[in-house]
């Protein structure tokens, strides 16, 4: 049974699991079932481009061998880790990820961050397909709790870096914007430099030219008038 | 203004935060020493320590023209509360010839500006007549625009604008 609910989590089943896991009695066969759905986290959250092509037994087995890592190292991933998957593949993450609370005592602080998002998805599994992406959005706000919760100890470092940065950025516009004022003005320089050189250049060889015909006129002798006294 | 977007008085904001888009009809030498200057250059306070040469162009002597130099990023650029600090006023100006023909409203004082890289900025204005100006009370919070309203001088027709930081000053290059 166990290794069907292995292969047929991915497929939609994975809330089978996990609702098995949250109606079962003993301790022990919750927290097998645990190993499992936590195999998947570990999984699904080193493996996420191949979960695309889901099903594929062989793809369980490749997991990370860490399997020591805990609930809210996962959830305290950076974002950039939990990219929008197909909602197939989606969902078994996803239910993985509010099942697990259910059968073992979790850490406060994830206890109250799923309460808000997560729990709804498990007591209506329709709805679960629907709203996959909420569900992301939602385990990416993870993130964001821990940085919005130590706001006040910390806010004002925060704001000051912020606007360090704004004015960083002023100064490097100022900056490009000098340089780029100054090659341009050297720019219309040189064309306008080149055109006049053209011009004068020009004028030298038209001058030259008006000289040396001068010159040979002057060489050929000419018959002037005499005065006739 | 007859030049397009790339022109260095627009790409550097002198255009947007000093003066008004305009066309250049006039012809403005400023020689410092033997610098002649272009937009852009960059000047330290050693090099404008004393009053420029400035040649202006135009073809009749009974045009009188004003300049009025002026640094907007006072007193620094990234915090110009003081914009913008009158640094010489001159009127009177006849046209073909340069300001030691003019009438000197206010009198030079060089740049030597201690935080950031400072725009400086010298505009020509023409005056529709000869007129009586009278220099503003101090030399910070000055404001071209009002100030040519005020005279009656209309849009620039020419001007120019150079760079000026501390003497050692690492030109705004870090390494």
């Amino acid at each position: 049974m166990l290794s069907s609910a292995k292969h047929n989590k991915i497929n939609h089943s994975a809330f089978s699991v996990s609702s098995s896991s949250s109606s079962s009695q003993g301790q022990n066969k919750s927290q097998v079932t645990m190993e499992e759905v936590w195999k998947e986290i570990n999984l699904g959250s080193l493996h996420y481009h191949r979960q695309v092509n889901i099903g594929h037994e062989p793809m369980l087995k490749n997991q990370n061998p860490n399997n020591n890592s805990i609930f809210q190292d996962f959830l305290n991933m950076p974002l950039k880790q939990q990219p929008p998957l197909p909602p197939s593949s989606s969902s078994s993450i996803v239910t993985a990820l509010y099942g697990s609370p259910l059968p073992i005592p979790p850490p406060a602080t994830v206890l109250s961050l799923n309460s808000g998002v997560g729990f709804k998805f498990l007591d209506n599994t329709d709805t679960l397909v629907a709203s996959n992406p909420n569900s992301f959005e939602g385990s990416a706000r993870f993130g964001c709790f821990g940085k919005k919760r130590g706001q006040d100890s910390d806010g004002s470092r925060g704001d000051r870096r912020h606007k360090r940065m704004i004015k960083n950025r002023e100064s490097a516009a100022r900056s490009r914007a000098r340089k780029q004022a100054y090659t341009n003005e050297l720019e219309l320089e040189i064309a306008h430099l080149q055109t006049e050189n053209a011009r004068l250049e020009r004028q030298h060889e038209q001058l030259k030219m008006a000289e040396a015909t001068q010159h040979q006129v002057k060489k050929t002798l000419q018959r002037s008038s005499t005065a006739p006294f | 203004m007859t030049s397009n977007v790339r022109d260095p008085l627009i790409v550097s904001r002198v255009v947007g935060d000093v003066l008004d888009p305009f066309n250049r009809s006039i012809s403005l030498r400023v020689t410092y020493g033997q610098r002649e200057v272009t937009n852009g250059l960059d000047l330290r306070p050693s090099q404008v320590q004393n009053k420029p040469r400035v040649e202006i162009g135009g073809e009749d002597l009974r045009n009188f023209y004003t300049l009025v130099m002026v640094d907007p990023d006072v007193p620094s650029p990234s915090n110009p509360h003081l914009r913008e600090y009158l640094h010489w006023l001159v009127t009177d100006i006849p046209a073909t010839t340069g300001t030691t023909f003019g009438n000197e409203i206010v009198c030079y004082e060089n740049p030597s500006p201690s935080a950031g890289i400072h725009r400086v900025v010298m505009t020509l204005f023409r005056q529709l007549g000869r007129q009586t100006v009278y220099a503003p009370g101090w030399r910070q919070n000055f404001n071209t625009r009002e100030f040519t309203e005020i005279y009656n001088l209309g849009l620039p027709v020419a001007a120019v604008f150079f760079n000026c930081q501390r003497e050692s000053g690492c030109g705004g290059r870090r390494s």
